[in-house]
């Protein structure tokens, strides 16, 4: 049987009273799956990622990162974040530092390597999403697609156990989203535990081995890809994929 | 003391308005007119490099003496110098307003038929003040501070009056600590009150 | 008759080290008063808030006078008249750097914190290693403004009794009686001081500014 990396039970998060972004969502990803979560927008996904890698914290429920639980007060954030890479949907790369010096921080920082090992880790990383001879470029000299493959490397470096992506490509202009995609298919290959919140559909299909479809607040049906693009069994999905498929077919 | 008051504040806000009077206008040549830019230039240089207490003295004791009466006053003076290091900071204050208005105003009050300096009374000047507002509050306030300076050429505004009446009553901690109140009441209060107007004003507006 | 000369020089060394002691540490302390607002609590804030309102609302002279009479006859103590000065001028530029410091901070706080805790950082070292090294460097044009601000302020220092520039000058007055050369030329001086030092600061900004942050003018 294989491992569960990470499970939530019960997770509720709540804004301002009336916006409930979470509602009593419990899920569970084993070790190599691959699972994308889709939705209309403001349906609460990106806050049920971030309350995952507890950067924004649940009001109720608990998250578990393999046995241990997060969501017990006394533990420490820190180091349970360290096992999580996170990628962000607008990169937010540390502007101040280069491509290595962006991957290499956490490196030295939190893993507390030396000088020589993080540069050698770092460079590795950059290497892995193709970004390696841009090492010593700032973020600002780069392409959106380039800046957010150096997040990718930064979320990486510190070979966490899963890796959480809030809409990789949602922020880039429509020709950069391939060398992104490129990327996380090869993670794919490689048995990276990942789980994405996207609507990249022709992605979806090809590399995920679950989808599930979040709407205010809930998820609302789960399946192989294919169940979604043949045959979805809840109404609201029914629905969401029928206007998508109407808007891509008018593309 | 109170008279020191008075006196302040005479100093502050005829050196606001003497700013107001030449920087307003400085602030549109420069930005309209490119002509007179060098000597634009050297007069905000001059009076923004230069300590206000050295173009005090400058000033009084330099130009004062030779020319006749309203320079040999030490008040007249101690304005004259502040008004136009205002009017220098003012100029850069009504820029930025007028950066941030934008081409448009102008633009359309020109395609209205306005002369330039019609659109510039009409159209531009009542927006850069609501622009302007912050900016001016903190002028104001210091201005203010600056009329401290005065003393050097023997105005008696608050701070030359507080050290007197300290020398009077022997008592080192009552007056500054009563001055120091007064100044910040001079200034908080007003510099307060006009960022809140603009920032109304603003809002009322739709900016 | 006194060589004006040597006067004037020691005058400027004593104006240049007193704004160069104030603008840097005005800095450090405006830096930990920022950061003292902002994550240091609501007792702290007030605190600070009083701290600021009260360095920027009253005149340079009169801070130097309450920190030169007011104080030692409170507390008890004597304090030497530069020593008065070069405090003043620190705690009275922290007072305006800590609002240039906020206000870089919070510019790139909200994204560059949660990309800090995202690869394991904890918020003192993101705070440390990422938004720090960022608004310290957007700070720099600030800087140049601030250090035109304190040295055209040294001359308050004569009120105390201390040598700067501007009394170096009205003690060469009075000897000699020629005010418009001895004035004009420590304007100068103050002038070119203040240029040059402009010039630097727009030169290290060139260099250490992070490509693609700007700050609008």
């Amino acid at each position: 049987m294989a491992n569960t990396v990470m499970r939530c039970e019960h997770l509720w998060k709540t804004y301002e009273k009336h916006l409930i972004a979470v509602k009593d969502v419990s899920m569970r990803i084993e070790e190599g799956d691959i699972k994308l979560i889709f939705g209309p927008s403001g349906s609460g996904k990106s806050t049920f990622l971030r309350c995952l890698a507890m950067l924004t914290i649940p009001d109720k429920g608990d998250i578990y990162l393999r046995e241990e639980c997060l969501t017990t007060s006394g533990v420490n954030l820190n180091r349970a974040r360290a096992r999580i890479g996170f990628v962000f949907q607008h990169i937010w790369l540390f502007r101040h530092l280069t491509a290595q010096g962006n991957v290499e921080l956490a490196l030295r920082r939190v893993l507390k390597l030396h000088k020589e090992e993080a540069r050698e880790r770092a460079l590795q990383a950059l290497r892995e999403v193709r970004m390696e001879e841009w090492a010593h470029h700032y973020p600002a000299q780069l392409s959106g697609g380039q800046q957010q493959r150096i997040g990718i490397a930064r979320a990486l470096a510190r070979n966490p156990d899963i890796i959480l992506l809030d809409e990789p490509t949602s922020a880039l202009d429509p020709e950069l989203t391939g060398e992104v995609i490129d990327t996380l298919r090869d993670l794919a290959k490689k048995g990276t535990t990942m789980l994405i919140v996207s609507h990249e559909m022709p992605f979806a299909r090809e590399i995920a081995d679950e989808m599930l479809f979040y709407d205010a607040g809930k998820i609302v049906e789960t399946g192989p890809p294919e169940q979604f693009f043949t045959n979805p069994q809840s109404e609201r999905a029914q629905k969401f994929m029928t206007r998508l498929i109407k808007r891509t077919r008018k593309e | 003391m109170l008279g020191g008051v008075s006196t302040t504040l005479a100093i502050s806000i005829f050196s606001l308005l003497l700013g107001l009077a030449v920087g307003l206008p400085i602030a549109f040549i420069r930005t309209y007119e490119k002509g007179l830019r060098f000597l634009v230039e050297a007069f905000e240089k001059i009076f923004r490099g230069i300590p206000e207490i050295v173009l005090m003295l400058i000033f009084y004791w330099g130009i004062g003496i030779s020319l006749p009466f309203p320079f040999k006053n030490a008040f007249f003076t101690a304005t004259l110098v502040l008004g136009l290091r205002s009017a220098a900071n003012q100029s850069q204050i009504f820029r930025g307003a007028i950066r941030g208005i934008g081409d448009e105003q102008m633009v359309a009050a020109r395609s209205l038929g306005f002369s330039r300096l019609r659109s510039i009374v009409h159209v531009m000047i009542p927006q850069v003040f609501v622009f302007a507002t912050p900016g001016l509050g903190s002028e104001y306030a210091l201005l203010v501070k600056d009329s401290t300076y005065a003393f050097v050429i023997g105005v008696s505004e608050l701070m030359f009056n507080t050290v007197t009446i300290r020398k009077a009553t022997l008592d080192p901690v009552t007056p500054y600590l009563v001055s120091a109140f007064l100044y910040i009441l001079l200034t908080l209060p007003i510099a307060a009150w006009l960022d809140n107007w603009g920032s109304r004003r603003k809002k009322k507006l739709g900016i | 008759m006194v060589d004006p000369f040597p006067l004037i020089f020691d005058g400027f060394i004593t104006t240049v080290e007193v704004s160069i002691f104030g603008v840097f540490a005005g800095l450090a302390l405006g830096t930990v008063l920022a950061l003292g607002d902002l994550y240091g609590g609501r007792f702290f804030s007030i605190l600070i808030r009083g701290y600021v309102e009260f360095f920027r609302g009253s005149p340079i002279i009169i801070q130097l006078f309450i920190f030169l009479y007011v104080i030692p006859t409170v507390l008890n103590f004597r304090i030497d008249a530069l020593a008065v000065g070069f405090m003043v001028f620190a705690l009275n530029s922290a007072a305006y750097q800590k609002g240039y410091v906020k206000g870089a901070v919070e510019a790139i706080f909200q994204d560059q914190m949660m990309a800090g805790l995202s690869i394991g950082m904890s918020r003192l070292q993101t705070l440390l290693h990422v938004i720090l090294p960022q608004a310290l460097r957007i700070v720099i044009p600030a800087w140049s403004n601030e250090f035109c601000s304190i040295t055209k302020s040294t001359p308050a220092l004569l009120i105390l009794g201390i040598r700067d520039l501007t009394a170096a000058a009205m003690t060469i007055v009075g000897q000699t009686w020629r005010v418009v050369e001895t004035y004009s030329a420590i304007a100068l001086i103050y002038l070119a001081w203040i240029t040059i030092v402009t010039k630097i600061a727009d030169i290290v900004y060139e260099k250490k500014k992070i490509p693609g942050i700007e700050i609008s003018a």
